[in-house]
This record gives C-alpha cells, sequence and structure tokens, in this order.
C-alpha cells in the first residue's frame, strides 16, 4: 500500500499548487483569470489516457459495465474515474510496478495521467475543443487472434440473481481427429455482466468429466480434478482486458484427442438471473514443439492460519538445479492473502524482484508476463512470501468471526502458490528441471492432500490420488497405508485389492501382496493385470511354471498387455522354451515398439538361445542396435547384449569393442562380459549353457 | 460539490444533543431536522410531475433508493431491493426509486427495471432536489423519511461493501433493514448515515 499513499500525497500536492495560481490570479483583478497551465480537456489531453489505458474493456461490448469513449460518456463518470485510479482500483493490476515488472498488457497510469485525470475531474471534465478530439482506436470485434480453428462452448448456466460469487467448473471434449499444435486459445466470456475470471486447464484422464457427470445440472461445483494441468508448462486462462498472444514458432503445446478442456468460472450476481455460455477457440500450428516451457510452483500445502492472525507468513524457497530464463509468473491465494512478494536469490547475492502485490485481490487472478523475459543462473533461490490476514478487521475474511484456516481448494479455505515459467537452455536442462521440481511438488502436493482427507475422510478418490503420487515418490508404505484404507471402505472392489497388491510388491511385502492379487482375482478372474503382476512375484520366487500360467491367463484376456508378453517371454526363456519366448517378445514389441527390456530380452534370446531354432543373429543385432540406441549407448547391460548379439551375426570385432564399451561403463558383473569378450576374440559367439539360467 | 451544499442548506437546522452528563442517555444522540417539504416535486417516466411524499400521504415511513442503469455495484442490489420491500411495503412503508443522474433516459430505465425486476415506482430527479436534500453521493444509496417527513437515515443499504473493489462475503451491517425497522418501531435510528460506496451520481446537469 505504501507507494499508493505516496502517490495520493503527490497529487494532493499538485492540486493544491493549482489553487494558489488561481487565487493569485483573482486577487490581481483579471476578469478571465488567466492559469499557469491550460486547460485540462478531454479533447487534447484526457481522450488519448482513456484510449490507451481504459478502452480495452470500457468501449461498447468491452468487458467494463460502461463506456468512456465519448465525451458523454466520460465526463458524466468524470468523478468516478478520478476517485478509482487514485485509489489504485483501476486499472485493476495489482503488481506493483515500482519493483516488478514491467508486464505485458498491463496498462498502468504513470502519475502524471493520475494527476491529470484527477485535475479533469476537479474543474468540471471540460471538454475543450471537440473538433480537435482524437478518432478512438480501432479495436477488433470478435475473435482477437482471428478465426480459430476449433471453438469449443461451456454447457449454458444460470447465474442467480444475488448472493455471494459463484465458481462453476465446465468439461467439455476437444473435437480434434488427431493430434494437433496449440499455439493459442481466446476465451469468450459471452456474458460480460457476470462473468469475472476463467481459470483454465486441459485434462487428459477422465477425472474433470468423471466430476462433472456426478452433477446433474450444467458443469460442476467443487475442486478441479487432478488431472486438469496446466498443458506443457503454458498458462491458460482468462481475466478481463487480457488477451495472450499466439505462441512464437516451435513453443506450441501438444493436443491428443480426448482431451477434455476445463473451464473454471468466477461468476458474480448481477442483481438478475443471468445466462452464461462462454466459448473457447483454439488455434492450431503446423510445427511441432521445439521448446517447451517448465511450470514451477512455489507454495505450501501445510497451510494452517489460526484464528484471528493478521500477519501470518507463508513461505517456500527453490534453488534453481540450471540456467533459465523466467517468462511469466502467477500469484495465487485466496481471501485472506494480503501482500505477496516473489523474489529471486542470485548467486552472487543480488536480490531480484519477480512480483510484488501490496494488497491482494482474489478476484484479480492475472498472468504477469514479462514484457522481457529476463535470465537467471543455476543457483538462483526462488523465493515466495505471502502474508495472511485471518482477523475480523479483514473484510474480505470469508468467515467471521474468523477460525483456524488449512489448506484448501474452497474459496473458504486458503492457498499460497507462486507459479513460476521458465525456459531452460537444452530439453537435458529441463529434462532435470521438472524431474527434480516434480518431487518437490508432489511432496507437497501429498501434504495438502493428507489435510484434505482429514476432512474428506471418506473419499475413495483422494485416497487412491494421494496413494499414487506415493507411488511416484517411492514411498510404497505410504501409498499401501492409503490403498488399505480403500480396501477397508471397499472390500469387495477388485481393483482396490489390485491397487494394494501393486503397492506392497513395490514395498517388498511379497506375501500380502499375493494375498491381495489371489481376492482381486477371486472377486474378478478376468483381470488382467492381477494375473501379470501376480505372475511376477511368483517368478521372482522361481515358481516358473505357475508364473507362466498366469501370465498366459493375462495374454489371453488382453492380447495388448505388453507388459504379461514380456513377462511369459522372460518365463518361457527359464523353462528352456526359447522359440515360444522369441513368440512372446515379439508380441510384446508388437505393441510397444521401444520396450527396452523386452528388445533386451528378445535380442538375449536371439543371440544365444542353446535351442538352434530361436537363434538369430541378424534379429538379434536388430533389437540390440534399438535397445542401444534407447539407453544412449550408456548401459552396459545393453551393450553385452549387443556385443553378444553381434558375436551371433559373425561380427566379431564390433562385439570385442561393444563389450569393451560396457566394461568401461563399470557394469556389476565384469567377469561374465569377461569372459564372453575373450570368446569373440578368438571368435567364437556366446551360447547360453542348455541347463544353465538365462543369464 | 455544489449539491452538497444545498443539502446543507435545507436540512438546517440539524441540532445534535450531546450525551447527558449524567450518562443517563450514554451515546445516545438524537437528531431534530424539519421535514421535507410536503410538495416536493420529481418526475416519472413520461415526464409528469409526480411529488413523493403527497403520494405517500398516510404512509409509516417512506423510502427512496438511488440507482442508475449502468453502475454494477447498484444492479448488484436488486435482489435486496426486492426483498427489503417484500418485507416492509405490507407492513405501511412507501419505496421509491430514484435516477438521479440525468444521462439515464426514460427509456433506459424502462428497460433496467424490466431487467432487474424492480417491484417499486420509478422517479427521475435530473434536477437532483431529492439528492440535495437527502445528502446522496453515490449509487445505490437509500434515504428513510418518517410519516412527518423528517430524514432518519440517508446511506448506504448495508455494510457490504467496504470500498470499491473490496466486498465482503455478505453484509454484516444491515443498516437500511435496521433503520426501517425503528422507524416502524419508533425508536432512534441507531446510526443516522453511514457512507456509501458506489457509482457518484454525476454531479452536473446536461
Amino acid at each position: 500500500m505504501r507507494w499508493r499513499w505516496a502517490r495520493v500525497i503527490g497529487l494532493a500536492a499538485a492540486l493544491s499548487v493549482a489553487g494558489v495560481v488561481l487565487l493569485g490570479a483573482t486577487a490581481a483583478g483579471h476578469a478571465q483569470p488567466p492559469t499557469a497551465r491550460p486547460d485540462v480537456t478531454f479533447a487534447r489531453d484526457v481522450a488519448p489516457v482513456i484510449y490507451a489505458k481504459c478502452g480495452v474493456c470500457h468501449r461498447p461490448g468491452g468487458s467494463g459495465p460502461f463506456s468512456l469513449l465519448t465525451y458523454a460518456d466520460a465526463r458524466q463518470h468524470a468523478r468516478q474515474i478520478a476517485t478509482v485510479t487514485q485509489r489504485g482500483y483501476m486499472p485493476p493490476y495489482l503488481a506493483d510496478a515500482h519493483v516488478s515488472g514491467p508486464f505485458m498488457n498491463q496498462p498502468r497510469l504513470t502519475d502524471a495521467e493520475l494527476a491529470l485525470l484527477a485535475r479533469w475531474a476537479e474543474e468540471g471534465a471540460p471538454e475543450g475543443d471537440a473538433r480537435a478530439t482524437p478518432a478512438p482506436p480501432h479495436w477488433t470485434e470478435g475473435w482477437q487472434l482471428g478465426t480459430p480453428d476449433v471453438v469449443v462452448s461451456t454447457a449454458r448456466y444460470t447465474v442467480p440473481a444475488g448472493g455471494t460469487d459463484v465458481f462453476r467448473i465446465f468439461v467439455v471434449r476437444v473435437p480434434v481427429d488427431g493430434p494437433k499444435f496449440v499455439r493459442g486459445i481466446e476465451f469468450r466470456p459471452g456474458n460480460l455482466r457476470v462473468v469475472h475470471h476463467a481459470n483454465i486447464r486441459i485434462d487428459r484422464t477422465p477425472g474433470s468429466r468423471q466430476f462433472d457427470d456426478d452433477d446433474p445440472a450444467p458443469g460442476y461445483s467443487g475442486l478441479i480434478a487432478p488431472g486438469a494441468t496446466y498443458p506443457d508448462g503454458h498458462f491458460l486462462g482468462w481475466t478481463p482486458g487480457q488477451v495472450p498472444p499466439l505462441l512464437p514458432k516451435g513453443m506450441a503445446w501438444r493436443l491428443e484427442p480426448g482431451t477434455d478442456l476445463v473451464v473454471e468460472l468466477h461468476l458474480q450476481p448481477s442483481g438478475r438471473a443471468e445466462e452464461v455460455e462462454t466459448s473457447v477457440g483454439f488455434y492450431f500450428g503446423s510445427d511441432p514443439p521445439e521448446r517447451t516451457p517448465a511450470m514451477l510452483r512455489l507454495g505450501q500445502q501445510g497451510i494452517d492460519i489460526p484464528a484471528g492472525a493478521a500477519g501470518h507468513v507463508i513461505t517456500d524457497r527453490y534453488t534453481l538445479p540450471v540456467d533459465v530464463e523466467v517468462q511469466a509468473v502467477q500469484p495465487h491465494a485466496h481471501y485472506r492473502a494480503k501482500e505477496m512478494w516473489g523474489t529471486a536469490e542470485l548467486p552472487d547475492g543480488t536480490v531480484r524482484p519477480l512480483i510484488h502485490i501490496a494488497d491482494w485481490d482474489f478476484r484479480w487472478q492475472h498472468v504477469y508476463r514479462y514484457e522481457q523475459p529476463f535470465a537467471l543462473p543455476k543457483g538462483t533461490t526462488l523465493v515466495m512470501r505471502y502474508t495472511y490476514d485471518n482477523s475480523a478487521e479483514n473484510p474480505r475474511n470469508p468467515i467471521v468471526p474468523p477460525t483456524r484456516v488449512f489448506w484448501g481448494q474452497r474459496s473458504v479455505d486458503e492457498m499460497g502458490d507462486l507459479w513460476v515459467q521458465v525456459l531452460t537452455k537444452t530439453p537435458d536442462d529441463l529434462d532435470r528441471l521438472t524431474s527434480e521440481f516434480g518431487r518437490k511438488v508432489m511432496t507437497e502436493d501429498t501434504i495438502g492432500y493428507e489435510r484434505w482427507l482429514q476432512s474428506e475422510p471418506e473419499s475413495l478418490a483422494l485416497h487412491n490420488d494421494v496413494a499414487s503420487l506415493y507411488l511416484k515418490l517411492n514411498r510404497p508404505a505410504d501409498a499401501a497405508r492409503h490403498f488399505a484404507s480403500v480396501v477397508a471402505r471397499t472390500p469387495d472392489d477388485a481393483a482396490a485389492h489390485f491397487n494394494l497388491g501393486t503397492a506392497l510388491t513395490v514395498a517388498g511385502d511379497y506375501d500380502r501382496a499375493v494375498q491381495e492379487y489371489g481376492r482381486a482375482l477371486t472377486l474378478r478372474p478376468a483381470y488382467p493385470q492381477a494375473h501379470t503382476n501376480l505372475g511376477s512375484i511368483l517368478l521372482a520366487r522361481g515358481d516358473t511354471a505357475t508364473a507362466a500360467a498366469h501370465f498366459a491367463a493375462a495374454i489371453q484376456l488382453d492380447p495388448t498387455n505388453a507388459q504379461a508378453s514380456y513377462n511369459a517371454g522372460v518365463a518361457a526363456g527359464r523353462l528352456g522354451r526359447y522359440t515360444e519366448a522369441v513368440t512372446h517378445l515379439q508380441r510384446a514389441l508388437s505393441v510397444e515398439a521401444d520396450y527396452t527390456v523386452a528388445l533386451v530380452e528378445l535380442a538375449w534370446v536371439r543371440a544365444a538361445a542353446p535351442d538352434p531354432r530361436a537363434r538369430d543373429g541378424a534379429a538379434a543385432v536388430a533389437a540390440a542396435t534399438h535397445a542401444d540406441a534407447l539407453t544412449r549407448h550408456r548401459d552396459a547391460a545393453v551393450l553385452d547384449v549387443l556385443a553378444a548379439a553381434q558375436a551371433a551375426h559373425g561380427q566379431f570385432a564390433a562385439a570385442v569393442a561393444s563389450a569393451d564399451e560396457a566394461l568401461a561403463l563399470g557394469p556389476a558383473n565384469v567377469a561374465a562380459i569377461r569372459l564372453r569378450r575373450s570368446l569373440y576374440a578368438s571368435g567364437r559367439p556366446f551360447v547360453i549353457p542348455d541347463s544353465g539360467p538365462v543369464r | 460539490m455544489a449539491a452538497a451544499v444545498l443539502a446543507g442548506a435545507a436540512l438546517v437546522p440539524t441540532v445534535l444533543v450531546p450525551p447527558t452528563a449524567a450518562g443517563a442517555e450514554q451515546g445516545v444522540t438524537v437528531a431534530v431536522a424539519r421535514p421535507a417539504p410536503m410538495d416536493l416535486a420529481l418526475q416519472d417516466l413520461d415526464g409528469r410531475t409526480v411529488r413523493p411524499f403527497q403520494a405517500s400521504e398516510g404512509r409509516r415511513a417512506v423510502i427512496f433508493l438511488y440507482a442508475a442503469v449502468e453502475c454494477p455495484v447498484s444492479n448488484r442490489y436488486a435482489p435486496i431491493v426486492q426483498q427489503l420491500h417484500e418485507t416492509f411495503a405490507p407492513q405501511g412503508v412507501a419505496f421509491w426509486l430514484v435516477y438521479p443522474n440525468p444521462f439515464d433516459t426514460p427509456a433506459a430505465i424502462r428497460a433496467h427495471l424490466r431487467d432487474f425486476a424492480y417491484p417499486v415506482h420509478a422517479l427521475r430527479d435530473p434536477d437532483h432536489r431529492l439528492v440535495a436534500l437527502t445528502s446522496a453521493q453515490v449509487t445505490p444509496e437509500a434515504a428513510v423519511f418518517r410519516s412527518d417527513r423528517t430524514l432518519a437515515y440517508h446511506g448506504r443499504i448495508d455494510n457490504r461493501f467496504v470500498s470499491l473493489g473490496v466486498e465482503r462475503p455478505s453484509a454484516t451491517v444491515h443498516d437500511l433493514r435496521e433503520a426501517i425497522g425503528a422507524v416502524l418501531g419508533g425508536r432512534p435510528v441507531a446510526t443516522p448515515s453511514a457512507p456509501g460506496v458506489g457509482c457518484f451520481i454525476a454531479d452536473f446537469v446536461p
């Protein structure tokens, strides 16, 4: 708030100076008091400011509640204009321009413009020479980005006349017949009186659709599904007056058929019942993405604000493992957040503000795109620091008298996120950043889920979602705890037992895993994944024949289950049935061509099977070469198999070289590779001893 | 602003009685004001003169609600106005909707009344006669007159809006409802005036 006060004081000083001049002139006895400055007129001074800074919304058909383009329009609102601009309420950009930005599409008024508007109102809003009024700029009507390639509309919904703000989520399938490269979307609110802003995501999972289907009315009210995300590191969303430009060539994001668009509308009742039907236009390009941004989300989901706390601080930090270029930021919190800081602490000790908002307003959820993206070196720490006011003195507090507040998506809960969109220099840097940051975000998400589950312990979806996160974080015991909660609530659901079995398998608790898979198969005998996973445990335990039977059952139920075919291939090999192993592995690869372990297994059998009918040197080399490329020539086990394949194909010099490359990587089975290398060096291939294990 | 000066002139003398020294009536102040002129004349949407106090004679209270066609804050109060009308009209309270902005044409006002389902007679006050009498600054605002035409309350409808851009999820103080209730109950109005938040009434005549 401090800078705003400073601005107001400056303005008051300017006005009193004008008054002094006027008085002095009157005392001198002039009939028409000459002024030290010419009059401020609409024609010459005010119209250009309004056109440039207000007209994008305050024009006929714009998102503002009234137009300000003509003198008559502006004159009747003159006092309002002066007041709301001085207060910083209009134009509605929250970011403190003195420390952060400049941001794109942010028509902030300069101090001189503010003083001008105030003086104009104070002096009676004169028109000046009407003929000198410049013509208003031309604004494109309809789609700002041109005719879209595809348009989808949200279901028609009626907003009640009164009451508090409405948040409604709509899910719409994007009708495309093949993968598309999206260069941009444009949101059209349809009914500007009630649509305050739109939060837009895409969902490649059925999660959002399920939520929508569960609510018989158009759209649904509740939480954004976990599967609804920003696509490939790109912000979507709309606030009045903002149309994000099309992405530059090579920056498009990929849209697959079967993807849902998820639009959360923030709707403000207008005083009468209003129909709302929004639309989103998609703009496709021909070029596949070359550079994909990363979306970093700083924030805490362990938010716990005591009742009445007026200055509660939430912070988060993250140190960048690679060089990046910052493109945009989007702060997010609910009604109790007051002040927001995002900063970057560079390795040399300098601190660069990313964004500062002195008085957060939940209703203006802008994406702040930097006019000039800037570099931050590896080792820079991104810091967010948000201050919350959960006292009764905060008029925006949705619960009065205040209560203790936790993290949550509902607007009566609190959130605190700072999204930072960055570009990396290389794809490898992007991989490193997203995998490192992904762990941080997933860990934070588990905290949010655990909090959420305390208020909704019966929600199976929440237990399943958080368990999946724990599996990704390699915390199988935590995953098993939540899957067990689901089993306890739905003991006759085969999938619940399967999920628990999977977590127990990862945790190494094979005895209980076998029980759970067995229970799943009792409840649902035709359950290919359960056969596959149960077979895997049995295979690991040496019960190869029983394992093979489960794999066969899985394949019969679902021939496209590549894991079952791969496992069946491994089992057949162990049982000495090498030609059968080849058939299974080929089936696995026909489903999933880049299935690395299947390629390796096939190459090994083709190269070294004791059964000559299974051997095929050329096929072995092809499979091994493919696997070696997929592992970027860095996997010793793959190079060992490639050497065996080359030897089986009579390429002994190449085989020796591949074995040497494998040895150079420091593999675990040095002795075996050396033994095989000595065979190749003497012009002989390696063949598995007839009765021995596969490797 | 010229209108504010006129308002003071019309209401003089406004004498605020301080709390008694004994503290028996601590915190209670009583405003004694001259009644509004019975023949105060405004316009209806056909340009005819309407004298709302004469037309409301015999009612227990007369309420004026200031509205503007283009003001989103004013519009958002339409459902509240409907509720107040529903509650108090059967109790002998007269309601008048007043459009003070000279630029709000009768045609635009008719469309507005229809769109927002106002159940109340609409008047225009382009010369700001009532605006001056009630010191109105913005839309939406209300003025409550007792049956003797003394001003009991003027200002905001409730405290939902703290300032432009800052609003509560719902109002916690319902000034207008309490003022009407006090007048009907023959009690002094606890808060005789509270500034409104909304759109400034255009302070000039075209």
